[in-house]
């Protein structure tokens, strides 16, 4: 490579990036992982997954300069892969190391390998304390290996470690491999570490001289590898290299060939000649040899020769099935399983940037928009063509944005380790015992959602075992268990998310909220309120009950912030409590923040649209009814309801038409009833903000494109009662 | 693009408000839209004229003349949305500025760009970059960041002979 070192430094620094992002996946990943084995410690896929996490984030750590990771995480995998071989048990003293050892790699993941006096001694000290115990409890189980053994060498503990295999590798890398940084000839340097291997280049796709770009990468090789290990270790070899390179791995005999002459002699003439290996040719020689066992070598059809040219991006690993090389070989591998490597998983699932799915989701919003418009106009010349082909459009653009949307969305169960170990940890500082229940984990929220209400529910969490759950001795006392149950709920309910956090523990005092309320003087003393409105004053800035304000919560910064962030993504909090039995609080949140349900309205000559969700019955009245009105309350069904007549506040001159309409909404549960003109039907919208300028119009939410490519206003009508009925007050009092 | 670069083009988009040409530099400029139906908010200053849709975005729209503090008039076919790019609060936006009309595309040396006649009133040197004299007429180079972020209305008329606003705003129509 003739880069410069300063493009070489700066690709190196984009490559560490990457694996930052990686690690802290992974370490997400060890930590789920080993909550889980928590409440369930023989969970046997659990503690391969968290192994599996440990040695790609050893190996990964060391490739990218994370020494100090790298080898603090080795001593951790040697734990845990006793503990795989069930040599040690998993207790809590075992998950304690753990969490505090993760916690530690968070740190070191941060720091990089270069620390300070102060950090390096932590890292010793953690170093000291991982070494030790696992010192002593490998010395307790008694192993005969000692600990320094490649712990790597079991990756499939099932398939016959002792014997000896031979493999077929063909590895062809991508010619831009180098890129990364990735020397091949180093990766045939750990193939041969791996056994007794024969090697075959193939240069013939080297160009002439002239032509030859040292940048790429133009040799690719057949490997004939003799080697204990699985293939699964063998796979690992390629680890970093498989989404860009051509890989086969393919058993030919359960014994070592490169022993038998005959197949020496054929493969260095194959060498010499410089020939593909020939799957014809392999078994007639395997054959002739005195082979203990000959697995499964493909089934010889009619062509066999391996082409090489695999199709574009696949990757083949131990194809258990027909391998798709070319579509041309009918390979049986015999009955190898498929180890569990990365390869799976990366085609299962790939990485994008949130970035991209934010513009996927634009162009999807324009598309849904123009489709509409498309559609308007098709009925408009009436051309039945065109309406049938605009359905269409419509049926496509439907589940485009259907999908699209899903893939914006992200399991809730991302964030739930987070409030696990809070739970974990604060129950154990606040000496309480504490069951964290959680229920529809696969409850599926947009990302944006999920990062905005991480910290609300962080605080709703910490409240409920600070004030919630009373002490083990207390719950005693009174005729509770003395664990207490905190529920995380997840579900969806109509075209909105519920979470819900429910705890068994004191619940709110309702005189205790109100003495505090007067005393802050956030309400006067004769003020008559009710229980849902005493229970509110907790979102009131500045108000905190706790008696003795802790280090956990009680600083009266909480609640009122967890009701502005909510409110922020249109979402509302709703919480009950009763004395003594618990405290339970939900949050309620659309289902994405782009696209809601909404009625069509005019006023005037204006088209406006209101959330759907937010109205509970329309009523159409005639307009001199309004003008009887008194009080601004409007008498429907028999009951009087308080109304905002939005004519007249948008100060709309157009001609006042005969009848006109109430939706009636909830606000603050009470019904409040706004009078527009007529309601044209439904809208599903995309929600457009309308910027800076207008930040001043806070009762209007956004803006949406209608099908004739106008905009119409999105109204929130919560903050259109209190802005208007603030209003009139300030006008009577005025007056 | 560097500094520098944004330092060599020398574009102004000359435009009409009334008697008076103003300029903008180019690279405030996105494009111009003919005049088109917009959709009023309520409860907003009158300067604010509402929103339009600009290829599926909601794109806010300010009437230079009522922004200014001159007398409204009837739109003409002249009448056209100079959509414009600008900073505000460090971020970039998209607005769109009603003018009477667009008249050309100048060069004009950015060291040849006077500085405008102190005239009193402290906004005017931040809302004008400077003053290009062609053919022996003024041509006032505003400085859109600041005249288009502001959510009050730019008292120009000491500046240049704009015709005095006598029905126009009164401030307390702005507060909303």
């Amino acid at each position: 490579m003739n880069e410069s070192d300063a493009q070489f430094a700066l690709e190196m620094q984009e490559l560490r990036e990457k694996f930052a992002i990686e690690a802290i996946e992974k370490i997400a990943d060890l930590e789920t992982a080993i909550l889980v084995l928590e409440n369930n410690p023989n969970d046997k896929e659990k503690i391969n997954s968290l192994f599996g996490a440990m040695h790609s984030l050893k190996g990964s750590g060391g490739m990218f300069g994370y020494n100090k990771i790298s080898e603090f995480t080795h001593d951790l995998e040697t734990i845990y892969d006793y503990v795989r071989k069930d040599r040690i048990k998993i207790n809590t003293e075992l998950l304690d190391i753990s969490l505090e050892a993760i916690d530690h790699l968070k740190f070191l993941l941060r720091m990089g390998d270069t620390l300070d006096t102060q950090s390096e001694t932590k890292h010793q000290s953690k170093t000291a304390k991982v070494k030790e115990w696992a010192g002593k409890k490998l010395a307790d189980a008694q192993i005969e290996h000692p600990i320094a053994e490649p712990v790597h060498k079991s990756e499939e503990p099932n398939t016959n470690q002792l014997s000896t295999s031979t493999y077929f590798i063909s590895f062809k890398p991508h010619e831009n491999i180098f890129d990364n940084g990735t020397k091949a000839l180093y990766l045939i340097d750990e193939l041969f570490a791996l056994g007794e291997a024969f090697a075959i280049p193939h240069f013939e796709n080297i160009p002439a001289l002239e032509k030859i770009n040292p940048q790429l990468c133009y040799t690719w090789w057949e490997i004939f590898l003799a080697t204990d290990e699985s293939q699964g270790t063998i796979a690992d070899v390629f680890i970093f290299v498989e989404d860009e390179s051509k890989i086969y791995i393919h058993k030919i005999a359960d014994d070592n060939l490169l022993e038998y002459d005959a197949f020496a002699h054929y493969l260095k003439q194959l060498r010499e000649a410089n020939e593909l290996a020939d799957l014809k040719d392999l078994k007639k020689i395997i054959d002739a040899l005195p082979v203990k066992e000959i697995p499964a070598i493909p089934e010889i059809a009619a062509t066999v020769k391996i082409e090489h040219d695999l199709t574009e991006d696949e990757i083949i690993i131990t194809p258990t099935t027909e391998p798709t090389v070319s579509g041309n070989i009918q390979a049986e591998a015999g009955k190898m399983k498929l180890p569990a490597t990365a390869a799976e998983t990366t085609i299962a699932s790939i990485r994008v940037s949130s970035e991209k799915i934010d513009i996927l989701m634009n162009l999807v919003s324009e598309m849904v928009t123009i489709q509409a418009r498309l559609w308007m106009y098709a009925e408009k010349k009436n051309d039945l063509e065109l309406i049938a082909i605009s359905e269409n459009v419509q049926k496509l653009s439907k589940q485009l944005r259907d999908n699209a949307f899903s893939i914006s969305l992200i399991p809730i169960s991302s964030i739930l380790t987070r409030f696990q170990r809070l739970v974990r940890d604060l129950s154990a500082t606040l000496g309480k015992k504490v069951k964290f229940v959680i229920e529809g984990q696969g409850t599926e929220l947009d990302k944006t959602i999920i990062e905005r209400i991480t910290d609300p529910l962080l605080h709703i969490i910490r409240n409920s075992l600070d004030h919630g759950i009373e002490s083990p001795e207390l719950r005693k006392q009174i005729g509770k268990p003395e664990e207490g149950t905190i529920l995380f709920r997840a579900y969806y309910s109509g075209s909105n998310i519920h979470i819900e956090v429910k705890d068994d523990g004191a619940g709110i005092d309702k005189n205790r909220i109100l003495k505090k309320a007067i005393q802050n003087k956030l309400i006067n003393e004769d003020d008559k309120l009710s229980e849902a409105q005493i229970l509110n004053l907790i979102f009131a800035p500045g108000f905190s009950t706790a008696v003795q304000v802790s280090d956990v919560s009680g600083r009266g910064v909480g609640m009122d912030v967890v009701n502005k962030k909510i409110s922020e993504i249109r979402g509302e909090v709703v919480i009950r409590s009763e004395l003594g039995k618990g405290t339970s609080i939900t949050i309620i949140l659309p289902l994405t923040l782009s696209i809601i349900d909404g009625m069509q309205v005019m006023i005037g000559k204006t088209c406006y649209i209101i959330p759907t969700s937010a109205v509970h019955k329309i009523y159409s009245i005639k307009h001199i009814q309004i003008q009887k009105a008194f009080d601004n309350v409007i008498v429907i069904d028999g009951r009087q309801i308080p109304y905002i007549y939005l004519r007249e506040q948008f100060n709309d001159h157009q001609a006042i038409p005969e009848k006109q309409e109430v939706l009636v909404v909830k606000y603050e549960n009470r019904e409040v009833g706004l009078i527009i003109d007529k309601v044209i039907g439904e809208f599903q919208t995309v929600l457009k903000p309308l910027g800076q300028h207008y930040k001043n119009q806070e009762f209007v939410s956004g803006g949406t494109i209608l099908g004739d490519g106008s905009v119409a206003l999105v109204l929130d009508t919560n903050k259109i009662i209190s802005r208007f009925s603030k209003e009139n007050k300030s006008k009577e009092e005025n007056i | 693009m560097n500094e520098n670069d944004e330092n060599q083009i020398n574009h102004y988009l000359t435009f009409k408000l009334g008697d008076e040409t103003f300029a903008s530099h180019v690279n405030n400029i996105l494009k111009i839209l003919e005049m088109q139906k917009i959709t009023e908010v309520p409860k907003s200053p009158e300067f604010m004229k509402g929103v339009i849709n600009l290829r599926g975005n909601v794109l806010p729209i300010i009437d230079a003349r009522l922004k200014f503090g001159i007398k409204p008039m009837p739109y003409t076919d002249k009448t056209c949305i100079l959509v414009l790019s600008i900073i505000i609060e460090k971020e970039s936006v998209e607005v769109g500025a009603i003018v009477d009309a667009v008249m050309d595309v100048i060069e004009f040396q950015r060291d040849n760009i006077k500085p405008s006649p102190s005239l009193g009133s402290k906004y005017k040197s931040d809302f004008i970059d400077g003053v290009m004299k062609i053919d022996d007429k003024f041509i006032m180079v505003l400085n859109m960041d600041s005249v288009f972020s502001t959510n009050e209305i730019i008292d120009l008329k000491d500046t240049a002979n704009i015709p005095e606003n006598k029905n126009g705003l009164q401030n307390n129509d702005i507060e909303n």
